[in-house]
This record gives structure tokens, C-alpha cells and sequence, in this order.
């Protein structure tokens, strides 16, 4: 996949194989596949959780931990990202797919 | 010709089901059952098991509860085997007067015997015919048979159309001679088959249809004993009660040995 | 034909033990782990030879009734491996071939394996309504562990194989992360309660192992904080070991090898802990997994295995419960009501905690699946999985209003509330058994 030049490798799903490849460019492609209309700061804010708990974790949080931190409410998180935290959240945040009975 | 049908193949038909079965039965029981297949809830004690094994033989619930009329037929196409079988077994003996050790007449006897030996004799040609017609008509079924699945129809329904035929026509088959016959195959002292075109063609169908039960499905009456039991097993109790000890490990213990052969 | 989910690419399976096996040797390497099976497990040969094609399971199957596609038929669906089998195997499939229902290995079987066996739920209905008690889940696990075998097998699988191998669970939880999740869990219950109730990672000579589901630890926290109140209450001595951080065994659904291996985490850190006592969280195949699988996979074992609900339901009548005023039904999950006998507990236990239980038809052993048992959660497969809940979807609109659906099970967490959606029924709450206990015990202030 070649994004603004440089080629990413993305897997079956769309989301990113290496995760060091994330880099905010990325995030605009990612959010037209997610049904992300416009990325507002509230889209960043939980972006930017999600970043810094997979660095530190190196796993996506519990979802109601990304709701308390962030002070949205799960119904909000959907609407900022249609496809939920888990699909749609991870994806753009570059973080790899959460994978289990989700 | 009528050698070899009426005093060698009958041997040879009864050896091959009896071999036959023996086989494809021991196939199945020499292997293992790793892991318990208990489907819940499952009867706790062991009569409450055999119950729940013979209900099934005996009542078909799952098709009770499944399809009704498939039930129907399916039931009492058995059935009336059952029956059929077990009139032959009784009536060759007694020649229908078996009944006189309950208290009726010789003639009450024969004529009770011949209606139920009629009716069940056409019974089972009716269920038989449904079951087959019910093959070819609904599309999922269809798909699903293979041409083995007609011919055993097709096997059965001709046994049934020839003992019929020798019950309700006037043909004048001679019963006796039959019995006598019959006696000798038994006895291991083989005498000359009676001519009669009708008696051969069913006899000899029905040792066709023992050489081919035990490489058909229809050795499904074992199967079925043999399957139904895995299901009803107890499932395991923990902490396991046979001591870690490798000896009885072993010997008791179902452990898997299949897998990655690479 | 092209399999509905994205399968796992070679470097991928390689990496899990299992090589890519060319495509000129698949048949063989097929019919070399066929004869495997077939001498390992006596369900395999008793059940491809005893189908009468009497086609009772038809209309018992969700999976057939939902998409309508004959091959998931159950008795087609066997056919797909008993043809093989009858070709290969049986002196009569050599011998007569198309008469006798036999078929030759061509460059679609293996396709339609992928395709067909992994639409079939292993849910054990048509076991049920079958006369002889065949079982197509057995059919299905073979023919799964066979593809496994060559290397061919949804991404899905094993990317969770991976991570189980990797982290002891699904979701690829290291231990920082499970520490965290923990103390997360215990401030929420703090916060409510006002009390300090902990959830113990790794605590040596512990009497109990508590093993939840790792999506305990991601999605359904409620679970886990329903089942840390109630060891609370109980005072008992637990733990949860990191090492199995997860009550699944996928390889259940996908590798025999895999499965034992998995078993035999359970083993190890149930010594290691020291419990005598080990407790399945909410997870269906899983507790099948452990309670039928342990000692056949890794021989016998000196500790009980029970699950949470069996062990709640021992303890129900000591806790102080105060009934939620909800409408509540019960989805049975599979693995419990046809393979795990748990039945009657989880009814119990929702009695105690709400004011009104109502039951949907059919249920208990009767119930159908929810259309992702054995594992069917792949993404790519939604429309798929969304037939495979139609009669699921049918039998909760039928009860009309509820307030919550409770099913015990984490695959079925995760696919009832996208089949509810799908099909516009989404004025309800859905979670499992054990957050109702959680929500419903009166603890500290709350």
C-alpha cells in the first residue's frame, strides 16, 4: 500500500502489520475506510490515548478504562467511530487489531 | 444353479454377515474415545442410560421431535420388520399354530397368524414406498442420496413385494416343504431348495441383503448402539479418580496419540 | 469456490508449527492425518458410517436454516469429509464409487472444507435430533484440525493461537497490562463499593485458580467484577494465574495438538498456584474444553474443575442479593447446555438477582446457537455470521420487551449484541451471568 508516497504494509483488515509505521497522514486514509466523516479533537483525544496505553501496554486498553480516561461515554465513542473502539478506534490510532471473543 | 442358491449361497451369505459385522463393529470399537462426547444433560445412572439408548431404539424420539412424519414411516417401517422377522422366526417353527399354547384353535391360530403376517407384511411395503418417494421428492434429501441410498430401498421393497406376493396370491406355495427346507439349512444337513420361482427369488434376495448389510449403512442398527452409548457416557469427575501413578496411567487414562504424523 | 474469511498467510501458520503443505501433496498429507483420526477417535468412523441421509437434521440446524446454503446442511456438511472418507477408506468406496457415495480428492475439496466447516457452529444440535447420535461437531473438528494440519486455516485462528502462545490468552495481554487492567477493576469496585476488593494476579499457595476469559479483561469487565465480588463476599483464597489468562481453547476449534497444549497450561498453573480448586470463568467451548478434554489431553489431574456458575449456584443462598427490577431472559450457550451440563444453574442464579425471568423457545438443551460458536467472529464474515443468528435474532423479538439478555458465554458477548443490531433489536442491555450477581450484591455503601 502506498500512502503519500511511502509504502505501508497493511493487513487483510486495513490495519497496520508494523506499528511503527503509524504516522498521523495515515490516520485521514484510515478514517474514510471506518466511516470517520471528520476528525475532530475529540477523535485525536482518544487517538492519542490509545497511543500512549499501547506504547506503555503494548495492548489496547479495556474499553471502559478508554471511556473514563478520555470522558466519553461508550454510546459517544460510537459516534466518533462508527465501527467501535475495538475496529474502528484501533485502527486509526495504528494499534493492531484486537483479536478474541470481541 | 439352483445348487448353489439353495444350499451353498445361504452359508455363504450368513458367514459374510456374520464376519462382516463382526468386522465393521470390532473397526469401531478398537478405537479409542479420547474425550468423552457427553451430550447433556445426561442420564446420571446406569439404568437410566440403557433406558435413554433403548427409548431411542425403540421409539425413535428424535424424529418424534424433529419431523413427524417422518417418524411415521421411519417407525413403522421398523416395526413392522420387527414384526416381519419375528413371524418368520415363530411361524417357520409353528407354522402359525403357535397360538394354540394361548388357548386359541388350530383355525384361530392360522388365521390370526396370517393377519398379522399380512399386515405387517403390508405395512411395511406402504411405509417402504412413502420412504422412498419422500427420498425423490424432497429437493435437500434428493441432493443428499447417493444411488446406494435407492437400492437399499429398492432391495428391501423387493424382499417385501415377493414374501407378499407368496402370502396374498393364490399361488400355492408349500409351506411344509419350506419349513423342511429351511430345517436342513439349519441343521447343517442341506437338502434341494423347493422350486417354486417366488420362494427362490425372495430367499435368495434376502441372502443378498445379509451379504450387503454389513457394507451399508445399514449396519446402522449397530452403529447406532455404538454411537448412542459414546453420547450417554458419564463425563469425567475431577480431581480424577485413578492414582498418579504411570502404570494406571496408561491403561486407564483415553490419551490421545493422533495428530502431527510430519 | 473461494472460502468467505481471510486465511492465515504461510510465515504465519509456520510460525504457529504448522508449514504450509504443498499443493501437490495436500491430498496425501489429507488422507494421511484422516487415517490419524480415524484411528485416534472412534466418533469419526462410527459417525461417517452410520448416516441413513434421513435428513431429520435439516430443520434443527441454525446454520442450515439461516443461510439457506445446502452445504450447511449437517448430513451435506459431513458428506463433504464422509465422501473422501468412503473413496479412500471403505473397500466399497474403492470398489463402486458414485453408487456408493464416494468421491475423488479434487483441487475444490479442500476449498469447500475451509468454506463449510467453518460455518458450522460445533454447536451439537443436530446431535440431538439425529436417531443414531451423530454428531456433525465431531465431523467438524476433524476436518479442522486436518486443514490445520496442512497449514491452511482462518487468520483469525491464528492470530489467536499466536497470542495464546505468546501471552497465555487471546487477546495478547502481557503482564503489565493485566496488572493494570486488575488495579482498574479494583479502583471501579472501590469507587462503587467503597471497599478494597482485590482481583489477585499470580498469588502463590492460592486454593482457588479463577480462570476468566481475557475478554473479561477487555470488553466485559462486568464479568470479572461480578465474579471478584463474589470471592470477595466469600472470603475465599484466589487467584488468577497470568500464565492463563484465559478460560477459551481455541485450539478446540481448530488443532487437537493445540487444544492439549493449551489443556496443559490449565495443568501447570494449577500446580504451580497450589489450588485445589480450579473455576472456569464464562466461557462456553472452553468449559467444554476443560471439562471433557482435561484428562484425556494431559491425563488425569488432582485439583476439581468447575465453572463459576456451578460454584455460584452452590453459594447462592449466602449472598445478599438484592433483586435488580429487570426483565431478564437466558440464552443458553452451547457448550453448556450440550456439552458442559450446565443447565439449571445459571437459571437459578438470574432468579436470585432479578425480579422477572422469562425463558425464550426453545431453550436449554434445545436452544440454538448464536451463530459464532466455534469461533466464527471473523469480520470479514459478518453477513455470513448475521444469517448464522437469524433464528437467534427470532427467538429474542418473540419475548418483546426485555430489559436484559444474559448469555454466559464470551463469543456469544461478542456476537449477539452485532446480530441484535443487525436485525433492530437493540432496546436492551446484554451481558452474562455473572455481572447480574455483581450488580445485584449489596457490598460496602452501594
Amino acid at each position: 500500500m502506498i500512502i503519500d508516497g511511502k509504502e505501508i504494509e497493511l493487513d487483510e483488515d486495513g490495519f497496520l502489520v508494523d506499528p511503527a509505521d503509524w504516522a498521523e497522514n495515515l490516520v485521514e486514509y484510515f478514517a474514510k475506510q471506518e466511516d470517520v466523516s471528520e476528525l475532530t479533537e475529540k477523535h485525536w483525544k482518544v487517538i492519542n490515548y490509545l497511543r500512549d496505553y499501547f506504547k506503555k501496554f503494548e495492548v489496547a486498553p479495556m474499553v471502559r478504562k478508554l471511556c473514563k480516561e478520555t470522558g466519553f461515554s461508550l454510546k459517544e465513542i460510537y459516534e466518533l467511530f462508527p465501527t467501535g473502539p475495538a475496529k474502528g478506534a484501533c485502527k486509526l490510532a495504528g494499534l493492531p487489531k484486537p483479536t478474541g471473543c470481541v | 444353479m439352483l445348487f448353489f442358491i439353495g444350499q451353498v449361497f445361504p452359508y455363504l451369505a450368513v458367514g459374510v454377515f456374520i464376519v462382516g459385522m463382526i468386522w465393521r463393529v470390532g473397526k469401531w470399537l478398537r478405537v479409542p474415545v479420547p474425550f468423552q462426547l457427553t451430550l447433556s444433560p445426561a442420564p446420571v445412572t446406569i439404568s437410566s442410560r440403557f433406558g435413554k439408548v433403548c427409548g431411542e431404539l425403540l421409539l425413535f424420539p428424535s424424529l418424534w421431535c424433529g419431523d413427524r412424519g417422518l417418524w411415521l414411516w421411519a417407525w413403522l417401517m421398523h416395526v413392522s420388520l420387527a414384526m416381519v422377522i419375528g413371524g418368520h422366526i415363530v411361524g417357520i417353527s409353528s407354522i402359525g399354530l403357535q397360538f394354540m399354547d394361548i388357548g386359541f384353535t388350530a383355525g384361530q391360530s392360522l388365521a390370526l397368524s396370517a393377519l398379522m403376517g399380512t399386515s405387517s407384511g403390508v405395512v411395511m411395503l406402504v411405509a417402504l414406498i412413502i420412504l422412498l418417494y419422500r427420498r425423490t421428492a424432497v429437493p435437500e434429501i434428493k441432493r443428499l442420496s447417493d444411488p446406494a441410498d435407492y437400492f437399499d430401498l429398492l432391495l428391501i421393497l423387493a424382499i417385501v413385494v415377493s414374501g407378499l406376493h407368496m402370502r396374498m396370491t393364490s399361488l400355492n406355495v408349500d409351506l411344509m416343504a419350506i419349513r423342511a427346507y429351511l430345517g436342513g439349512i439349519i441343521s447343517f444337513h442341506p437338502i434341494p431348495i423347493p422350486k417354486e420361482w417366488i420362494f427362490v427369488s425372495h430367499f435368495f434376495l434376502v441372502n443378498v441383503l445379509l451379504i450387503y448389510i454389513p457394507f451399508s449403512k445399514l449396519v446402522h442398527f449397530a452403529g447406532s448402539i455404538v454411537n448412542q452409548s459414546m453420547l450417554v457416557a458419564p463425563a469425567p469427575v475431577y480431581p480424577s479418580p485413578i492414582k498418579t501413578n504411570s502404570a494406571n496411567v496408561s491403561a486407564k487414562v483415553r490419551l490421545w496419540e493422533g495428530g502431527n504424523s510430519q | 469456490m473461494k472460502p468467505p474469511m481471510h486465511i492465515a498467510k504461510e510465515k504465519d501458520t509456520a510460525a504457529i508449527g504448522f508449514p504450509l503443505v504443498p499443493e501437490n501433496d495436500q491430498q496425501a498429507v489429507t488422507l494421511s492425518k484422516m487415517k490419524d483420526l480415524q484411528s485416534s477417535m472412534r466418533s469419526l468412523m462410527v459417525m461417517l458410517d452410520n448416516c441413513t441421509k434421513c435428513g431429520n437434521c435439516a430443520k434443527q440446524c441454525h446454520s442450515y436454516l439461516g443461510t439457506e446454503d445446502y452445504f450447511n446442511f449437517p448430513a451435506a456438511r459431513a458428506e463433504l469429509m464422509r465422501r473422501i472418507y468412503k473413496r479412500y477408506f471403505t473397500w466399497v468406496g474403492r470398489t463402486f464409487g458414485r453408487f456408493a457415495g464416494a468421491e475423488d480428492f479434487d483441487d475444490e475439496t479442500l476449498n469447500k472444507w475451509l468454506t463449510y466447516f467453518y460455518q458450522c457452529n460445533e454447536c451439537r444440535r443436530c446431535a440431538q435430533f439425529c436417531p443414531f447420535g451423530i454428531d456433525t461437531a465431531e465431523v467438524t473438528i476433524a476436518a479442522r484440525h486436518i486443514l490445520s494440519e496442512l497449514g491452511l486455516m482462518p487468520k483469525f485462528m491464528q492470530g489467536i493461537a499466536a497470542n495464546m502462545e505468546k501471552t497465555g490468552n487471546n487477546m495478547g495481554i502481557p503482564i503489565p497490562a493485566i496488572l493494570d487492567c486488575a488495579e482498574f477493576m479494583e479502583d471501579e469496585m472501590l469507587e462503587e463499593t467503597g471497599l478494597s476488593i482485590k482481583i489477585p494476579i499470580d498469588k502463590p499457595n492460592s486454593d482457588i485458580l479463577y480462570i476468566p476469559s481475557s475478554a473479561d479483561f477487555f470488553t466485559n469487565i462486568d464479568t470479572m467484577i461480578g465474579a471478584a465480588k463474589l470471592f470477595h463476599y466469600l472470603g475465599v483464597n484466589w487467584t488468577i494465574s497470568s500464565n492463563i489468562l484465559e478460560a477459551a481453547n481455541f485450539g478446540l476449534l481448530f488443532n487437537l495438538n493445540v487444544m492439549r497444549e493449551h489443556n496443559e497450561r490449565l495443568k501447570t498453573a494449577a500446580g504451580a498456584v497450589g489450588a485445589k480448586l480450579v473455576i472456569q470463568g464464562e466461557c462456553g467451548h472452553g468449559w467444554r474444553a476443560a471439562k471433557m478434554y482435561t484428562e484425556g489431553s494431559n491425563g488425569p489431574v488432582d485439583f476439581e474443575i468447575i465453572h463459576i456458575l456451578e460454584y455460584c449456584a452452590q453459594h447462592l443462598e449466602k449472598l445478599p442479593l438484592k433483586k435488580l427490577p429487570m426483565r431478564v431472559t437466558l440464552h443458553d450457550p452451547c457448550n453448556y447446555a450440550r456439552a458442559g451440563e450446565i443447565i439449571e444453574q445459571p437459571r437459578a442464579i438470574i432468579r436470585a438477582c432479578v425480579t422477572e425471568f422469562v425463558e425464550m423457545t426453545p431453550n436449554r438443551e434445545n436452544n440454538f446457537c448464536c451463530g459464532g460458536g466455534s469461533g466464527i467472529l471473523m469480520d470479514e464474515m459478518m453477513e455470513i455470521r448475521m444469517k448464522l443468528g437469524k433464528k437467534k435474532a427470532e427467538q429474542v423479538s418473540a419475548l418483546g420487551k426485555l430489559d436484559y439478555l444474559a448469555m454466559p458465554c464470551s463469543i456469544c458477548k461478542a456476537q449477539i449484541p452485532a446480530v441484535m443490531k443487525h436485525y433492530g433489536i437493540d432496546n436492551l442491555s446484554m451481558g452474562g451471568v455473572m455481572d447480574l450477581v455483581g450488580k445485584a450484591m449489596i457490598l460496602g455503601k452501594n
